[in-house]
């Protein structure tokens, strides 16, 4: 090769380099800004009352206590139901109708769902639940969260059991035992890491929506207990505060924002732990 | 390394030359008559015909995709996992065709083990791995099963060295311990029929010679179909060889007869390293 020729390739790929790397620093730089905001604006509105105090009438302090508990119950009855039936529907895609029409029909009605809009999902629960029942509700908030969380397990279980060697399947079937037995006691255990990878990236996603709230929980100023009360959750209550006039309502949002990142991050790190130690033996 | 010659010092295990030993004429357990497999609409299978005699070691040999494999995952109707596969013809074990769809699957899985060409411990503890299966085809007392998970252990050559760690996981172990764990794992629930799928061809040498003694010692209680690219491992564990082409059985005889003196040019052509 001659030099000139070599030269010109040196400079291509240091020029390759560059726009490679300008485009990931582009990328990250919005990230990082958005990290160092929240963190700046939400450390400085983190105090003890945050856990302890309700949701403020506007011109004085308070807490979030009510927006937490009200997004960990509606999350948390999100997981119940979404879990278990999109645990159900991605094993008999993986496992039942992976050769089937029908398998496949389903597949492709879940990606349509994985990819509905969660207003429209929240429009659809404020009609059938809020409508029907007269008031909105913790009940419907969680329905609409559900039914954003299951097309995800669906799909990321289903992905979990295709993961799973075929080897592994044939070395158990030919030991002669029943297909809900393998798949229970030895396909479950081989994919058990990637479910539940699945699983937490599910409640991640749920845990920062809004717009479904909007429609369904509403929020509430106050405490309850309740389920079928309008319920407090911490993305409506960022939501209103943030766009109210009011300075101790900002200082609420931000320190509800920076909660909810940390939460959302907490989960991604733990997705990482668990996908490590998978790779390990 | 230098090159010294191949007669040198040679261990046992790479030592190609079939046994000497008379072959003992035993009853027939296993008959496929007028095999016919097909994967989609490819044929892979032709009119196969074969006796396998009990208590010896029947290898069966051929280039890749000579259908070697197929005929074993159609003695345990392995391929009904796959809608597209199906197999024509009889299999007749004990007298009865298993590839008549009436004859329960977890009869004949019991019956006829299989051990694959990749270990497959399943993720759980080397006790489970062996257990498992047990546990569903007999009921039996803890007790029971620890002895009958010994026992299979001792049978596969692979107790001594798991003892003191049962309740380990299986994926620790090394990739020769896991084939022996897995093969440990199908005998425990006493099948006639083993087969065996290239069972050694991901393992190094010393772990592929520890399967061959087990071949030869588990020969006594059962009944063995080995799948093998290898034609010296064919040689040394087999006493019979059944010789399949483009999916076709060429030739089956006596190993010594096929390794020293086969009656078709097919065969010859294979065995002397001029296809395949």
């Amino acid at each position: 090769m001659s030099p000139s020729r070599l030269l010109q390739r040196k400079i291509a790929d240091a020029a390759a380099l560059v726009f490679a790397g300008a485009a990931t620093l582009f990328g990250l730089v919005w990230l990082f800004w958005i990290l160092w905001t929240t963190l700046q604006q939400g450390i400085g509105a983190l105090n003890p009352a945050l856990f302890t105090e309700m949701t403020p009438p506007p011109g004085s302090h308070g807490g979030l206590l009510n927006a937490f508990y009200g997004s960990a119950m509606m999350i948390g009855l999100a997981l119940l139901i979404g879990a278990p039936i999109g645990l159900a529907a991605g094993t008999y895609l993986a496992e039942h109708g992976r050769y089937s029409r029908l398998g496949s029909v389903v597949s492709f009605l879940n990606d349509i769902l994985l990819s509905a809009p969660s207003i429209v999902i929240g429009l659809f629960v404020y009609e059938m639940v809020v409508v029907t029942m007269g008031h909105f509700s913790g009940y419907a908030g969680a329905l609409a969260l559900a039914m954003i969380l299951l097309p995800v397990i669906v799909r990321t279980s289903d992905e979990a059991l295709r993961l799973v060697p075929d080897q592994m399947r044939e070395a158990a079937f030919a030991l002669g035992i029943p297909r809900w037995k393998v798949t229970s006691q030895i396909l479950y255990k081989a994919a058990l890491s990637a479910i539940v990878t699945g699983i937490l990236l599910g409640v991640a996603r749920i845990a920062g929506e809004t717009a479904p709230l909007l429609f369904t929980a509403l929020s509430n100023q106050f405490w309850t207990s309740s389920l079928n009360e309008p319920l407090a959750n911490l993305p409506v209550v960022i939501f209103q505060y943030a766009m109210s006039p009011y300075d101790e309502w900002h200082e609420l949002a931000w320190a509800g924002a920076f909660m909810l990142t940390i939460f959302v991050l907490g989960l991604n790190i733990a997705v990482r732990l668990i996908v490590r130690r998978r790779k390990r033996p | 390394m230098t090159d010294q010659p191949a007669t040198l010092a040679q261990p046992a295990y790479l030592r190609f030359e079939p046994s000497q030993e008379v072959v003992p004429e035993t009853a027939t357990q296993l008959s496929v008559r007028h095999l016919d497999f097909f994967y989609g609409r490819a044929q892979a299978l032709h009119d196969v015909n074969l006796e396998i005699k009990a208590n010896a070691v029947t290898a069966i040999i051929g280039p890749s995709g000579c259908g070697k494999s197929t005929l074993l995952r159609s003695i345990n109707r392995i391929y009904e996992l796959y809608p597209d596969q199906r197999a024509e013809g009889e299999i007749l074990v004990d007298g009865r065709n298993v590839l008549d769809k009436r004859y329960a699957l977890s009869d004949l899985r019991r019956k006829v083990g299989m051990v694959f060409q990749k270990p497959t411990p399943f993720a759980s503890s080397i006790r489970n791995n062996v257990g498992f299966a047990l546990s569903y085809y007999e009921k039996l007392s803890k007790s029971e099963i620890a002895d009958r998970v010994e026992d299979a252990l001792r049978q596969a050559a692979l107790w001594d060295e798991v003892k003191d760690k049962l309740g380990q996981s299986a994926l620790g172990l090394s990739g020769g311990q896991q084939q022996r764990l897995c093969i440990a794992r199908t005998i425990a629930v006493r099948p006639e029929i083993l087969l065996l799928d290239e069972a050694t061809s991901a393992l190094d040498p010393i772990s592929t010679a520890k399967i061959e003694e087990l071949i030869h010692e588990l020969r006594e209680r059962f009944t063995i179909m080995i799948v093998t690219h290898n034609m010296q491992q064919a040689a040394r564990v087999s006493q019979r060889t059944a010789f399949f082409h483009l999916g076709e059985l060429i030739e089956f005889g006596k190993t010594r007869d096929i390794f020293t003196n086969p009656r078709v040019q097919r065969t010859q052509d294979y065995i002397t390293g001029r296809f395949g």
